[in-house]
């Protein structure tokens, strides 16, 4: 996909995650939109287009944040890194592997972003982060994950001519 | 997988991005992106802005039951008139407190002149025209931090670590870091947030820390004090150190950890700000900084060092 499209996109998807969805919780859960987005896209279209997904974004979330610069680009870095991988193909229906991408994917994102965190001098409550923020979180992802691997298949199925072949 | 694309794998793109990202990691913390990131400010700050009233407005056609909103805004304004009476009971008992104390140095050390402590002015909305106010605009997209950023920038004279209000002189944070037209604020509740306050009824001063979970926690009250804490005292900015003025309410003593083996007793704070409807503040441009060279050389506040993190 053309960056000309990517990054207006992307751009949007971490508007939309600072102005709105970081006030939305439910039950301590907080949507990482841009974690889907990358994650789905990957999963869509490819670990190459899935690793600049998550370079892009995770800059603009992080230009968007008061945290540490390349912190979220790493996280997404992971998540594009696991998203990219042939793991649980033998699963059966595709919702399972869909679902199982989106569980590791999710943790890795939170170990990755909590570990920066720790390095770059923030006080960082490891089990309260896991108990109360990552596990909700990652189950939310876990939920909202198949729709928008359903959303970025439409979307990569409408720029078929752009996209690597199959 | 349906959908799922075979693209030929760059070995090095990973290894390359990871690189990148680890660089940009180590000259941001370095202090050296500054100028860069003013640059992407320039762009992402309008659209922000943008975003955040658009959400505003979409979020005003979800309130369907008017009675819900007339409700909402009676509320709303006897919650105004409550703060502003809390607020001025508090003032009260802070000047009844000051000048108990103030009668006492008198009688002691009439010798020594003495600094009058910065007094906080009630914020409204009218007092734009002094200070610069803002909107928020956004709350930090990282789960782990508890950051809002405002409409109001280095073009209208915010500078970093200058202190941020809510209406009542609840004190919401602390600039942490400025764009042309939009700052972002560490609130108090953030993990890595530290305030020197005091307790109003007994005059203890301690360290009020924010919490993982969004609370605050005071600590280094000192156990067994002739007046310790209690549950509903108010816990004020002492303005030790120089960096915020003094006598901004923080909140609230909710619970009070007393253990008698111990010589600091944790007390856990409810802030007095919801910071989950913050909806204007007030940056105190006019608070000038004291540096800790100036305070360790016996100086007055003559040069403001807004830029001195607390």
């Amino acid at each position: 996909m053309s960056l000309y499209l990517a990054v207006p996109l992307l751009v949007f998807v971490a508007l939309l995650q600072n102005a709105w969805l970081s006030q939305v919780s439910l039950w301590g859960a907080r949507p990482d939109l841009m974690l889907v987005v990358v994650l789905a896209w990957t999963i869509a279209r490819g670990i190459n287009e899935g690793l600049v997904w998550a370079f892009i974004g995770g800059l603009i979330i992080d230009l968007l944040s008061g945290g540490p610069l390349g912190a979220h680009v790493l996280a997404l870095l992971a998540v594009a890194f696991v998203g990219g991988q042939n793991w649980g193909e033998g699963l059966g229906a595709p919702l399972v592997r869909v679902l199982l991408l989106a569980l590791v994917g999710g943790l890795v994102y939170h170990i990755v972003l909590l570990t920066v965190l720790t390095w770059t001098g923030h006080v960082v409550d490891w089990g309260y982060a896991f108990l109360r923020v990552a596990a909700p979180s990652v189950t939310l992802t876990v939920v909202i994950a198949p729709f928008a691997v359903r959303g970025t298949g439409w979307l990569s199925r409408r720029l078929e001519g752009e996209g690597p072949r199959r | 997988m349906a959908g799922m694309r075979e693209t030929p794998v760059r070995p090095w793109l990973p290894l390359a991005l990871i690189v990148l990202a680890l660089l940009l990691l180590v000259f941001s913390e370095a202090g050296t992106l500054g100028p860069v990131t003013g640059a992407f400010h320039y762009v992402l700050d309008p659209l922000l802005r943008v975003a955040s009233g658009g959400v505003e407005s979409t979020g005003n056609l979800f309130q369907m039951v008017r009675d819900v909103r007339e409700l909402r805004v009676r509320a709303d304004e006897l919650q105004a008139e409550v703060d502003a009476l809390t607020v001025e009971n508090v003032r009260l008992r802070e000047y009844e407190a000051e000048v108990q104390q103030l009668r006492d140095l008198l009688r002691f050390v009439g010798d020594y002149q003495f600094v009058a402590p910065l007094g906080a002015d009630v914020v409204s909305r009218q007092a734009c025209d002094t200070f610069p106010c803002g909107d928020v605009v956004g709350a930090d997209p990282n789960p782990y931090l508890r950051y809002i950023t405002i409409g109001v920038g280095s073009q209208q004279g915010v500078r970093v670590g200058m202190p941020v209000v809510s209406s009542g002189a609840a004190l919401v944070g602390r600039i942490s870091e400025t764009g042309p037209r939009t700052a972002k604020v560490q609130l108090i509740v953030d993990a890595n947030s530290a305030t020197a306050a005091l307790l109003q009824t007994s005059r203890a001063t301690g360290l009020v820390v924010g919490q993982p979970d969004g609370t605050l926690r005071m600590d280094y009250v000192v156990h067994g004090r002739e007046a310790g804490a209690a549950v509903g005292d108010i816990v004020l900015t002492s303005g030790l150190g120089g960096v915020m003025p003094k006598g901004l309410v923080i909140g609230q003593v909710a619970r009070v950890d007393r253990a008698d083996y111990e010589m600091f007793e944790p007390i856990i704070v409810r802030p007095a700000v919801d910071f989950s409807r913050l909806e204007v503040v007030l940056v105190l441009a006019g608070f000038e900084q004291i540096s800790l060279e100036e305070a360790e050389d016996g100086g007055g506040p003559d040069e403001p060092s807004a830029e001195q993190p607390g």
